[in-house]
């Protein structure tokens, strides 16, 4: 369908839209003529993709004089596909409408392990050993090497695209990266380059997330993009999270180990180069000298990854002398590293500042803070002029260097955590030495200030107004949009006691009581009975799903599950887990039913949908807290009070930290963004419905409750929020035979209006005019 | 007492008849929360006083939709229609059906109304027979082979009542398939499923199984007792049945009792087909015999098979040794109205009746006076009262006043042409 949202012409893939597709599209297309930022909440399977897509495009047609790109960010390769697939049915739409004046390119760019199709090359099995077997054939040196002797092997992929040179160009049209190996195989030219050239020139770029928010890769891939250009960040409900990770550092045992080892390998290569080729190391240190720190006159082949600082922040100056022979710079790593190690031989938490840490240094092993902050740089242009090209052996040596440039540059918004042992496991030493970033803002600001809109919308994004103060940002929209539905099919309950009525509680002082353990046993027999298909449950940890299960398994209440449903488990192994989540979706498919047992910040929370019977019902057993006593998140509490101004409290409730392994529960503190990503995948269409239940008494409360996204709060009843196991049955019994009654998809019966077909849109585009003058 | 007895004969009169006969062993007292959930019988009014429920006037408007939506999917196009259908009535009896969310459970619920069903079938589809399955134990078991005789398969029910075990959706299938693959291609095969449990434990592929009962064309429908199960949904899907879940037991009802008019033919088996059948006579009075299907000796009862000369005591039946299909004529008759229907009756409100030319207000068949809005036959013109309407289209399947219009010669001649 096509309609007018003020004087553009949108052109919409569906005979008909949802009203809460049309709001949204109208509210993104203010943010855009503003020329602003935006936050936009909608809840998960309504259509965000397309409706954004839809949108930003017909907007880029409409407004020919100034052509906006858009650039999509996902988070997963995945979500990836997913979006250019619906890309492409949007552009043949728009095209069989308007013909060629709709011709557009977009291309989904990824890794090198994701786009290659030399054979000897994507075999590798992991990211880092792609691209460095990548190198070891594209490098400038090797492929002159190669001009010389013939039997220096190269990629004929990438010398066919270099050979191509200008006239490499992808046709226009949407390239999932399926498509763009297809194309390259087809024409014989490398992929990934070609992607790479092309972004420039592309109306519409999706990848991911770091190739804008990680210095070390937006410094290479992103540095082109022009500034009218719309940036969307989809599932953004955890960005912050990607941007502090983007400026944290950890250093283990075996980093400095294996830094150590790197310190030697080059060593020899110095000594060798020094026999053969000294006037090599000579030029480096003129080079230096001048202060052209390689910048600029890199074939592409040869880039890198990008120092790990901000852009505004590198300094446009000359490599200290201190550092410019190779030798010395050693010299220095060595001591850095000798330095950290000493460090890490503590056996108490410590936690200081990098002002104290870098002061410390250089009263220990006298290397000043200017040396530190060129490290990387220092390090990548001498393995160049080693011309090593298997990168991937040296990624301990570039941890290190990475951090002393992070610790070099910010003073301010980071801090130096040790820690000797992991807070679990306090008799096993494992030191970590990390550099935390606490303010997520700092990696996003060049993003922020760059392009002309940036739009952040996720499924949940509540409470809607934390997002802007931590990301220090200014939005011209911020809203939350609610779902239309034509019945409530969506039924949450807040189940707080037992059938023995005694309250159930994952509280640290009541989860080992065998009363709550049996409660909650009790709970999931009775619904593994009502439910059909599958049933997916959380907890709160690893740990506490290992003791409950297994006193389970002793109280024979597995047994009684089994009965009725096949029960898989989440394991850390993602190889496991991946098995018996397809194993759990064949159990679900041929009838048997299946439980799937699983932990919320655990891999299944991120990413996988439970939709239709693959989730009739999700339990949630207990909170999902932040494990507070962790020294990384208290340190970064204090960081935003201070700051921000924001309340321990309001943030711990909100939560956002990335250690996603940390989870233990405390009575005070509830990370219920977590609970609504859990319980959120339930829901992918209006034509689905499910269950949800808090098994909780904390969660009847009305400062934990109310942080949960709008939409489920709107169909939680107050009749409903503070059940006990056989009233919850009941309810449970009553909707589902409810919900399986036939389905109208209009809902003309119900005059509950939530799809809207032409006439009705341009009915609404009318009233909305109209509104508008009175 | 007092009070719940007047319910019983506002609220559920024609229920009546069949409970009274089960109800004779029961104290008073047990009978009024057994057969009827008194309370669910009020509603609040706007000043939150409790009124008991009209039923009758929800009924006549259920019954008016229900008729409405009939005739707009039947009448507007001409669909074929399959008379002579087999039914495979597949009951499960896991232990899902000794739930007790239906009073007084599941297992006697369906029952109930299986009997209903099995009933209201024949009487609808003379023609055609049914065979029971039962799931129990994991395993599925023929209770009663193809037939066309209703107290047979309610006998043979009854007896085996009682549930145990897990449920096998496949083993079902496999079993019905096994049956109904080899009947001739006029007749229709259809499945009737009644699902109590939420699983399925199969010994092999489901998939498979269900993506073979396709392609022998077999009708899947499923009525699920407690929730939606997505494999249902799917069998339904690909099979071209219906599946559905009943919220209650008037509503079970409902759903099971929907699937006793024949249902539009597919799309297969619309071509046309001649079917030998024999007419055969009743027996004489007084006459000695061995009748075929029981073996037993009888005395006068019976029917004699026009081609062989067997005996066979019931209609419609095949003929255990020619193979011929026995029919009555009256038989052919009855499922002559599923064809051509008699169209849905106009409504036919108060003040219209007032100012019709009619002076007698009464109803056309049985002669009471109309007060409340009653209905009009499109045709003949003729007012009727609710009651009789739907006595009309459910029962009768003749409207009175075109009947008795037809002695007219001019009318006569104009029907028979």
């Amino acid at each position: 369908m096509k309609f007018q949202i003020e004087e553009v012409t949108v052109y919409f893939p569906y005979d008909n839209i949802y009203p809460e597709q049309y709001t949204y599209m109208v509210e993104l297309k203010r943010a855009l003529d503003a020329k602003g930022h935006c936050l936009l909440e909608m809840p998960t399977g309504t259509g965000k993709t397309i409706a954004l897509l839809s949108l930003i495009t017909s907007y880029a047609l409409a407004k020919t004089e100034s052509p906006i790109k858009l650039i999509y960010c996902t988070r997963t390769v995945h979500e990836m596909e997913k979006t250019l697939a619906e890309l492409k049915f949007l552009h043949n739409y728009q095209v069989k409408h308007l013909g060629a004046a709709a011709k557009m390119l977009a291309i989904g760019l990824s890794s090198r392990k994701n786009l290659c199709v030399n054979p000897t090359v994507s075999s590798a099995e992991n990211r880092d050993s792609v691209d460095a077997a990548c190198r070891k054939l594209t490098a400038s040196w090797v492929r002159s090497m190669a001009a010389e002797n013939p039997n220096q092997p190269t990629c004929e992929f990438y010398e066919n695209y270099d050979r191509a040179a200008g006239g490499a160009v992808l046709p226009a049209g949407v390239y999932t990266l399926e498509d763009l190996r297809a194309f390259g195989k087809e024409k014989g030219w490398c992929p990934y380059f070609l992607a790479r050239h092309m972004v420039q020139f592309a109306n519409v770029v999706v990848y991911s997330y770091q190739y804008l928010l990680d210095p070390k890769v937006a410094g290479i891939i992103s540095k082109e993009m022009q500034k009218e250009s719309v940036v969307v960040f989809d599932e953004a409900h955890n960005i912050d999270n990607v941007c502090i990770e983007a400026l944290s550092v950890s250093v283990r045992r075996q980093t400095l180990e294996g830094a150590i080892r790197n310190i030697s390998r080059i060593e020899n290569e110095i000594d060798r180069f020094k026999d053969i080729d000294a006037g090599r190391l000579r030029a480096e240190y003129n080079r230096l000298v001048e202060g052209l720190a390689l910048r600029g006159d890199l074939s592409a082949s040869d880039a890198w990854l990008a120092n790990p600082a901000l852009p505004d922040d590198i300094l446009r100056q000359a490599v200290p002398g201190n550092i410019r022979r190779a030798e010395h710079f050693l010299h220095v790593l060595r001591r850095l590293v000798q330095y950290l190690k000493v460090k890490l031989d503590t056996d108490k938490v410590e936690k200081e500042s990098p002002v104290s840490f870098v002061a410390s240094i250089n009263s220990d092993a006298g290397i000043d803070q200017k040396a530190l902050k060129f490290c990387y740089d220092r390090l990548h242009s001498l393995l160049m002029t080693l011309e090593i090209t298997d990168t991937d052996e040296f990624l301990h040596i570039q941890t290190i260097c990475d951090f002393a440039t992070l610790v070099g540059t910010y003073a301010r918004g980071f801090s130096i955590i040790i820690e000797p042992f992991d807070e679990r496991m306090p008799l096993i030493p494992d030191p970590v030495l990390q550099l935390c970033c606490h303010d997520a803002s700092l990696a996003i600001k060049p993003v922020f200030d760059r392009f002309q809109s940036v739009v952040i919308t996720s499924g949940t994004l509540s409470p809607i107004d934390l997002y802007p103060r931590l990301l220090n940002f200014h939005p011209v929209v911020s809203r939350s949009f609610k779902m239309s539905l034509t019945r409530d099919c969506i039924c949450p309950m807040v189940l707080t006691r037992g059938s023995d009525q005694l309250p159930v509680s994952t509280k640290f002082d009541m989860r080992s009581d065998p009363g709550v353990v049996r409660n909650y046993g009790k709970l999931l027999v009775e619904m593994v009975s009502i439910v059909p298909d599958g049933i997916v449950c959380f907890f709160v940890s690893y740990s506490y799903m290992d003791g409950i299960i297994n006193s389970w398994n002793e109280s024979g209440i597995l047994k009684d599950i089994m009965q009725h449903k096949l029960v898989f488990i989440e394991t850390q192994d993602v190889v496991e887990t991946t098995l018996a989540l397809d194993n759990y979706r064949r159990a679900c498919d041929c009838g048997r039913g299946a439980v799937f047992f699983s932990v919320a910040r655990g891999k299944v929370a991120e990413g996988i949908d439970f939709d239709r019977h693959y989730g009739r019902l999700v339990i949630m057993f207990g909170v999902p807290f932040q494990y507070t006593e962790s020294k990384i998140l208290r340190a970064r509490l204090e960081y935003l009070r201070d700051t921000f101004q924001i309340k321990e409290g309001d943030f711990l409730t909100f939560d956002a930290l990335i250690d996603v392994m940390n989870i233990k529960l405390t009575d005070r503190n509830l990370n219920q963004r977590q609970a609504a990503q859990c319980v959120g995948r339930v829901i992918r269409s209006k034509a689905d419905y499910g269950m949800m239940i808090f098994a909780d008494k904390r969660y009847s409360r009305h400062d934990k409750r109310s942080k949960l996204p709008g939409w489920i709060l709107s169909h939680l009843r107050d009749a409903n929020l503070n059940l006990s196991t056989d009233m919850a049955l009941h309810i449970a019994r009553e909707f589902l035979r409810k919900m399986a009654q036939p389905y109208e998809k209009t809902g003309s019966t119900t005059g509950r209006k939530t799809l809207l077909s032409q006439e009705d849109v341009e009915k609404l585009g009318n009233n909305g005019a109209q509104e508008m003058l009175y | 007492m007092n009070n719940s007895e007047k319910k019983r004969m506002n609220g559920e009169a024609e229920e009546e008849n069949e409970e009274d006969v089960e109800d004779e062993g029961r104290d008073a007292w047990e009978r009024t929360y057994t057969d009827e959930r008194s309370w669910e019988a009020l509603e609040e009014d706007e000043s939150g006083l409790l009124q008991p429920i009209d039923n009758k006037a929800i009924y006549h408007s259920q019954y008016r939709r229900r008729l409405q939506s009939l005739s707009a999917t039947s009448a507007a196009s001409r669909i074929q229609k399959g008379l002579i259908r087999f039914l495979c009535v597949v009951v499960d009896l896991s232990k899902a059906a000794g739930e007790m969310d239906f009073k007084p459970s599941r297992m006697a619920v369906i029952a109930k109304h299986v009997e209903a069903f099995i009933r209201e079938f024949f009487d609808q589809n003379p023609l055609s027979q049914i065979g029971l399955v039962i799931i129990k134990d994991g395993v599925a078991q023929s209770l009663t082979e193809l037939g066309g005789s209703p107290e047979a398969h309610i006998k043979a029910l009854m007896v085996k009542l009682g549930c145990a075990g897990d449920s096998s959706l496949q083993n079902a299938l496999e079993l019905v398939h096994d049956t109904l693959h080899k009947i001739p291609s006029y007749g229709h095969r259809e499945v009737l499923i009644l699902y109590s449990a939420l699983s399925t434990c199969d010994p092999g592929d489901i998939m498979e199984t269900i993506q073979k009962c396709k392609k022998a064309k077999l009708r899947c429908s499923v009525i699920g007792l407690s929730a939606e199960m997505f494999v249902c949904k799917h069998l339904c899907q690909e099979t071209g049945g219906s599946y559905m879940v009943a919220l209650d037991e008037g509503h079970f009802k409902e759903l099971l009792l929907e699937h006793a008019p024949p249902p539009p033919a597919l799309a297969e088996f619309a071509i046309a087909n001649l079917i030998k059948m024999g007419f055969p006579q009743r027996a004489a009075e007084g006459s000695i015999a061995i009748c075929s299907c029981h073996r037993e000796a009888k005395v006068g009862e019976g029917y004699i098979c026009p081609r062989c000369k067997a005996r066979v005591c019931e209609l419609p039946t095949e003929c255990r040794f020619c193979g011929l299909t026995l029919v009555s004529s009256p038989h052919l008759a009855r499922s002559y109205h599923h064809l051509f229907p008699i169209e849905p009756f106009t409504e036919v409100s108060a003040r219209q009746l007032e100012l019709s030319r009619v002076a007698s207000k009464t109803c056309f068949s049985c002669r009471e006076s109309l007060l409340t809005p009653g209905a009009a036959c499109t045709k003949c013109k003729q007012y009727f009262c609710l009651d009789c309407d739907i006595y009309i289209h459910e029962s009768l399947h003749n409207c009175p006043g075109c009947e008795s219009r037809r002695i007219t010669p001019a009318a006569a001649s104009a029907t028979m042409s």
